[in-house]
């Protein structure tokens, strides 16, 4: 991940931060059940984004370039906290148990094995074809639409559609294994 | 998996999938894959894949973000340090707060954690800063921090007083809250920011959500969680990054929606919104949708509907009228034109509680009649109008400047003093709280002083009006009115309480501080003494009038070159003082005054000491941020740049510009003074052009914070002079004193003596110049000014006569200089210390003109003179 201006910790520190926090008052949306009334999520992603586009203090080349920061940033975001919360759940040593408020989200919940597993795949997709894995972190984690994603790619929606389908199918393979 | 690879699987699998019979993809998969066994079951399985609904990448990242950041909190009875948890009580972006319950002593605290504060510094940052700044913050309006520590897993937590109550909009809402009850609760909102600013706080996310009213009607001002520490040494040189967050721009100062650096002012911004949305119930802008940058052009834009055309709750119209002009100058897009503090803000919030005019107010007749009639209808209703109009302007500017004038117009008049008694370049201005349009403050007070004349049945009142009036009088340096008036007062004074009473006392000191504006020393000196004799016969030694006569005493030996007996009286004061065992802000106040007195006697050492040490009590009281705090700094830079060490001098009055920036903004006229004596000493370094730089910022500042032709932006161009001229660029000199020259004329009139004194500064740029007639020309008239305002004797008519002197002298005629040097000589030697500049000046002109004149006697008489005092110097 390259920030514009290089070796600027804090500023990239002040986007984690900043999505960390909008992805909270996500989640906090969603487990009300209020989000299909009030924003879609992905509408409250993109809001943040634009409000954080506009921020001087983080310089960017356009807001493509940010978007594929932000969406970089929002999976290592959720990848870390599923690796923390497992350490925890394995037995970390706590001396306080955080407990899951609510029961029913729990159970439509995605399992962080199940995300870990995600990200392991994501980094070997990589390897073989970097821009579907962006192209993943763009649609899935970042929420963008498809033709927003083919722009941000440089490819046709044709092409992004069919990546798609075939990237997913992959993914989800892999992950079962790994599961 | 390679490239290669990748590229094949997906040829296959895209094959595959366009045949829709799966004994046909079964076949051709086998055939594709040619014996590669994993291959083949790779595909297989993504086939597989492709035909189930939902898999994860298909349900969307809210569903991960509810999973893995979800709520999550320590359940009931979980211990943290002494508490016990009892419930949840929120959440945000930050983390939870739970109730929690002391376990030992019993008592109910509000426990936040900050949750995965692994994540990012910056997110533990703040979360210290918040609990910094509540252990910071000691006030009934701010919840108090009991504890704070950190869990095994890392998580930090701290435990603060829990406020149990609504939110600000909610309460006025729910109790159906009248203005004036709603304009309260405002105040004490207001009170606890001004707290946070003493403490160089800045809150910087106010909005009613985080102002909560408790069920006994107290406000109590919440999250400090993006709060500034204006002090906080995070490397980036003063400037206020945006702060990341996602806050909803509705109460954000427009300098904070594009991320400029912010002040204190953006606190009062959102405090203006706050008390829009209390007086309207709705927010002053629809802000909704808009990006940052879009919502700050909308608050650029046109102003706000007035609050008063949405106003719900009833109000009566004057009373309307005031709470648009509060609330819309405290909401101001300009932050130039906001209230430059929360206490500006609180002071008219005051006044519309007391119904007494604005400051914000323009000042128009009508409506001090207006206020006068609504506070006192009963009175009103059997005064005759004619008698009412007239009382009305006295005791309302009276009111209205006397609160004006705070302590930093008396600190700014007392260091004018210090700082340049020969020019007596007395502003007696803070711009802030001073007058801003002088003339028709000029105008009114007149008018004010006739009708005074009215009330002489009531001659107690009569004369303390009198009295207030001439101390605003002196205060706009018209100081014969100011002279006048006193007369009168003291004259009543005695006819009512006698001579021998405290109000007397009072009068005489005021007096005699007046005769040292007017330079006149001696007659200063005499009067002060004598109030103050009177005062300690009548009062106790550390009575204020009593303190504030030993001041003024201390001033006026100090300002006549008599050190000793000024450091004597002044530390006495300061000893007295200290016995009272109070008011340590008055305490300081009295060493600072000790301080100058050593350093006017040349004392650095024992100066730089004293005001190291109110530096230090300074900082106790008010943390390390505040102005106060600056303007100790900027006294020891002053004493470094005499002592010689510019160097020194610079850093400090960088350290000292740097505080007022972050507290005022950069474009303040407090900045701008310290840019001046940044600007001093960088000149004494040679550095040019950065000097020049300094000042002509300086001179930026003051024009944009108080208009171009105000006195301070004249006090600035002629600084700007004096260091050109200084450069021996005289003639770029002279055009900035014929600049001050022409705005002293605009402010005061043709006649006032500021006007003199920059145009005298003219006439030397142009003797400089080898102009002497010219100069000459000059000088004539402004010695007539000189002796028309302020007399013959005067040190000003002095100093001027001796600058003609040196131009007659230079241009080699020698009688007519000899006239005016000696003239000058004599007035100065009568008065002023023998070691000043111009005395010195005027006798080695005067053993030039004897010795070229061939009166070699007198030449001899005035070498002796010479040699004496530079030997006292070695001394």
């Amino acid at each position: 991940m390259q920030l514009e201006n290089n070796n600027d910790r804090p500023s990239l520190d002040d986007l984690f931060s900043a999505i960390y926090e909008e992805l909270r008052r996500l989640a906090f949306v969603v487990r009300r059940n209020e989000y299909a009334v009030t924003l879609n999520p992905t509408a409250l992603v993109n809001e943040a984004w634009l409000k954080l586009a506009d921020s001087p203090a983080l310089t960017f080349e356009s807001p493509l370039h940010f978007k594929r920061i932000a969406a970089r940033a929002m999976r290592q975001l959720l990848v870390d906290a599923a690796r923390r919360r497992l350490a925890t759940k394995r037995g970390g040593g706590a001396d306080v148990q955080w407990v899951t408020l609510d029961e029913s989200v729990h159970q439509l919940a995605v399992s962080e094995i199940e995300l870990i597993a995600l990200d392991e795949a994501l980094d070997e997709l990589a390897a073989a074809e970097p821009r579907q894995a962006e192209m993943i972190e763009c649609r899935f984690f970042a929420g963008q639409s498809v033709a927003e994603t083919a722009e941000l790619l440089g490819v046709s929606e044709a092409t992004l559609a069919r990546d798609w389908r075939s990237a997913k199918a992959w993914l989800a393979q892999s992950m079962r294994q790994t599961g | 998996m390679d490239a290669e690879r990748w590229q094949r699987i997906q040829r296959i699998f895209n094959v595959a999938l366009s045949l829709s019979d799966a004994e046909d993809r079964e076949s051709y998969l086998r055939e594709a894959c040619d014996g590669d066994g994993e291959l083949e079951a790779e595909i297989a399985a993504m086939l597989d894949e492709d035909s189930r609904p939902d898999s994860l990448l298909d349900q969307g990242v809210e569903q991960v973000a509810g999973s893995m950041l979800g709520a999550s909190a320590p359940p009931p009875g979980t211990r943290i340090g002494h508490y016990s948890v009892k419930r949840l009580l929120g959440e945000g972006g930050m983390g939870v707060v739970c109730l929690a319950e002391r376990e030992d002593i019993g008592g109910t605290v509000a426990i936040k954690l900050l949750r995965d504060a692994w994540l990012s510094p910056t997110r533990q940052r703040r979360f210290q800063t918040e609990q910094r700044a509540l252990a910071q913050l000691n006030h009934p309006g701010i919840a108090h921090l009991y504890d704070a520590d950190t869990l095994q897993d890392g998580t930090p937590w701290f435990a603060m007083e829990y406020v149990q109550g609504i939110t600000l909009t909610d309460y006025c809402r729910k109790h159906n809250c009248s203005i004036e009850r709603r304009v309260n609760l405002f105040r004490q909102a207001c009170d606890a920011v001004r707290f946070a600013h003493a403490h160089a706080i800045i809150h910087r996310d106010i909005k009613p959500s985080n102002i909560l009213v408790t069920d006994d009607g107290s406000v109590k001002l919440l999250d400090f969680g993006i709060a500034k520490q204006l002090d906080a040494l995070d490397g980036s040189s003063g400037k206020t990054r945006t702060v990341l967050r996602m806050m909803t721009p509705a109460y954000a100062a427009p300098e904070q929606l594009v991320g400029d650096e912010i002040g204190v002012q953006a606190d009062v911004y959102s405090l203006g919104v706050v008390l829009y949305e209390l007086l309207t119930d709705r927010l002053p802008f629809d802000l909704s949708n808009l990006s940052p940058l879009e919502a700050s052009s909308v608050l650029h834009g046109d102003a706000p509907v007035k609050p008063s055309e949405h106003g719900t709750a009833s109000a009566g119209r004057a009373q309307w009228a005031d709470l648009d002009v509060l609330c819309l100058k405290a909401m101001h897009a300009d932050r130039a034109r906001r209230y430059s503090s929360v206490e500006a803000l609180i002071r008219d919030v005051d006044h519309y509680l007391g119904s007494e005019p604005l400051e914000a107010r323009p000042d128009r007749l009508a409506y001090r009649v207006g206020k006068f009639l609504h506070r006192h209808w009963q009175v009103a209703s059997v005064l005759a109008a004619a008698v009412l109009v007239g009382a009305v302007l006295s005791v309302f500017f009276t009111i209205r400047l006397s609160a004006a004038l705070d302590s930093a117009v008396a600190e700014a008049s007392r260091t004018k003093r210090v700082q340049q008694f020969m020019t007596n370049l007395f502003q007696g201005g803070d711009a802030l709280a001073g007058p801003r349009e002088d003339i028709r403050v000029i105008e009114m007070l007149e008018r004010g002083a006739e009708t005074v004349e009215t009330l002489a049945s009531d001659p107690p009142v009569q004369a303390e009006l009198l009295h207030n009036l001439a101390s605003i009088y002196q205060q706009l340096g018209k100081l014969g009115a100011a002279d006048a008036l006193y007369a009168q007062s003291l004259e009543r004074r005695r006819d009512y309480f006698g001579e021998e009473s405290a109000e007397v006392a009072e009068s005489l000191v005021a007096i005699g501080i007046l005769r040292i504006d007017q330079a006149r020393l001696e007659d200063g000196e005499a009067l002060v003494r004598d109030g103050l004799v009177l005062a300690e016969s009548l009062l106790a030694p550390e009575h204020p009038t009593v303190i504030a006569a030993s001041l003024a005493l201390g001033q006026t030996l100090r300002e006549r070159g008599a050190h000793d007996e000024a450091i004597a009286i002044l530390a006495q004061t300061v000893e007295r003082q200290a016995a009272t065992g109070n008011a340590s802000m008055d305490q300081a106040a009295a060493l600072s005054e000790l301080a100058k007195a050593h350093y006017a006697a040349g004392h650095y050492d024992d100066s730089a000491s004293i005001y190291r040490d109110v530096l230090q009590r300074h900082r106790a009281i008010v943390g390390n941020a505040h102005p106060l705090v600056a303007g100790d700094i900027a006294s020891l830079a002053a004493i470094e740049q005499d002592l010689g060490y510019y160097d020194k001098a610079e850093m400090l009055a960088r350290e000292a510009l740097a505080i007022n920036e972050r507290y005022y903004g950069v474009e303040s006229p407090h900045t701008a003074d310290n840019l001046t004596s940044l600007g001093r000493a960088l000149l004494y370094q040679q550095k040019y052009e950065e000097a020049n730089e300094a000042l002509e910022r300086a001179l930026a500042v003051q024009e944009s914070a108080v208009g171009p032709s105000h006195p301070l932006v004249a006090e600035a161009v002629n600084e700007l002079g004096n260091i050109l001229a200084m450069q021996d660029r005289f003639a770029e000199a002279a055009a900035n004193f014929q600049r001050s020259a022409d705005i002293y004329r605009n402010v005061h009139g043709d006649r006032h003596y500021f006007v003199a004194i920059a145009l005298s500064n003219v006439a030397y740029m142009q003797m400089k110049q080898g102009d002497y007639d010219q100069a000459e020309a000059l000088f004539r008239p402004v010695i007539r000014q000189f002796t028309d305002a302020l007399g013959a004797d005067n040190v000003n008519t002095g100093i001027a006569r001796i600058k003609l002197g040196r131009t007659l002298r230079l241009a080699g005629r020698y009688a007519d200089a000899e006239i005016e040097s000696f003239a000058g000589y004599e007035i100065l030697a009568a008065q002023a210390s023998p070691s000043i500049s111009f005395l010195r000046a005027a006798r080695d002109d005067l053993v030039l003109i004897y010795e070229a004149t061939g009166q070699t006697e007198k030449a001899a008489g005035f070498r002796q003179e010479i040699a004496a005092l530079d030997n006292d110097a070695t001394h």
